[in-house]
């Protein structure tokens, strides 16, 4: 089990850092709720919007 | 060199301290702040170490929502669930009123709707099945269980089939969130949220008392539940919202799919504008996700100081198969439900939104059924 939890750490590092050095980041951190017409923590919107 | 050579244990006074589990959690831990901190996101390097913090305090205190519910299901055991309770009023007394006064600040609110019935009772089954909610999952993850490790993969594809189900949910109907502090004011909606906490404790305590059942949580969850409450507020204050889980879930496994060549541009749930920004931007942009990766790392440094890291072996195939389903409700759970034990009970009720409370009475019939299915994968109903 130990190795297995080896390769998924160092996989799983390489993946994050891979991707945020390959994608856009435009400033602060961000939750879906901080986007308008949230409703939910997702960012569905809400029943009376539809 | 070996693994084993590696990782010969380090004791002192009787602690063996796991050196390259725990140096392995510390540098990741390292690296993602360092990222964080060259874009110039000291609030995102808090995010981390207060999920750093929060997968320490977690598995120290060994607080587990599910095994609480399913003592209070089967025993009437109230002590865990009251150690829960602990944190909400304590993340409460800072979301409601911050919430309701301060720009950039927002408390965690969802629909009331048969989506959020269906998602949270589905979830109730899986945390049962799989041993471990939202939270649960990533501490015991990051604290070497392979077989939450099983259960945390499963979520992560579960979530994603339910961002491709939640528009059809929600095409059920619904109504708009309720908020307490929308109709009392900051204070009024602190008051009557505290006074909906105190008032789910003296049911339940009612319940123990009544089923002749202890009631009062232990020391560990006392003590672990104000350490929980006030890290969540920190999270809160970093974040701007209430600590949750399950979001990064989804967007991490969005990912690994787009890679893998699945096209989300048809798929509704991506074309929300949250749930398009986080799948496009960095993942470290997501507030759910950086606090994730400091959970799974915080209970990987402090299961590595503690002890031999991981040095159990891998449990049955039908425990590992309880896993597997369970991970995978929960995740299509979370999704529909809007949260996990977390963002939707804990984040919920905190902010004094009715669908905490709604979640909470939905998931605990669905806990009863995956109970009752635990001994078909050779699980204990205890």
């Amino acid at each position: 089990m130990r190795k297995t939890y080896i390769i998924v750490v160092v996989l799983a590092l390489a993946a994050i850092v891979g991707n945020h050095l390959i994608s856009p980041s435009s400033g602060r951190a961000v939750s879906p709720e901080d986007f308008a017409g949230a409703c939910a923590p997702c960012g569905a919107p809400c029943p009376s919007k539809k | 060199m070996s693994t084993a050579a590696l990782s010969a244990p380090d004791t002192h006074a009787g602690v063996s301290i796991d050196r390259l589990f725990l140096a392995l959690a510390l540098i990741a831990t390292a690296i993602l702040v360092a990222l964080v901190l060259l874009d110039g996101q000291p609030a995102s390097a808090a995010l981390i170490l207060g999920g750093f913090g929060l997968g320490i305090a977690f598995l120290k205190a060994e607080f587990s929502y599910t095994a609480s519910w399913r003592r209070f299901l089967t025993r009437g055991e109230a002590g865990g669930l009251l150690g829960g309770l602990i944190v909400i009023a304590i993340t409460a007394l800072a979301v409601v009123p911050v919430a309701a006064l301060k720009q950039n600040f927002g408390g965690a609110i969802a629909p009331l709707g048969p989506s959020l019935l269906i998602g949270a009772f589905t979830f109730g089954i899986g945390m049962q099945l799989a041993n471990g909610c939202g939270s649960g999952t990533l501490y015991t993850a990051g604290g070497g269980s392979g077989r939450m490790l099983i259960a945390l993969l499963f979520f992560v594809v579960g979530s994603v089939f339910g961002s491709l189900s939640l528009p059809s949910a929600l095409s059920l109907g619904g109504i708009d969130p309720i908020l307490a502090s929308d109709y009392l004011g900051p204070w009024g909606g602190l008051a009557a949220t505290l006074a909906s906490i105190a008032l789910a404790a003296s049911v339940i305590v009612a319940v123990a008392k009544r089923r002749g059942a202890s009631f009062m949580p232990s020391r560990n969850f006392v003590i672990g539940g104000i350490a929980i409450g006030l890290l969540c507020v920190a999270v809160f204050i970093a974040g701007g919202h209430p600590w949750s889980v399950t979001f990064g879930y989804t967007v991490w496994g969005a990912k690994i799919a787009s890679v893998l060549g699945f096209d989300f541009s048809h798929a509704a749930f991506w074309q929300w504008p949250g749930p398009k920004h986080a799948l496009a931007e960095s993942v470290l942009s997501d507030t759910s996700s950086l606090t994730d990766f400091g959970m799974l790392f915080g209970a990987m440094a402090e299961a590595a100081a503690a002890k031999p890291f991981a040095r159990t072996a891998w449990p049955p195939a039908k425990s590992l198969l309880a896993a597997g389903i369970g991970g995978l409700l929960m995740g299509w759970g979370a999704r529909l439900g809007f949260g996990c034990n977390i963002g939707a009970f804990v984040g919920g009720v905190a902010s004094g939104s009715l669908h905490g409370w709604v979640w909470f009475a939905a998931a605990l019939p669905g806990c009863l059924i995956g109970i009752r299915l635990r001994p078909l994968f050779g699980l204990s109903r205890d």
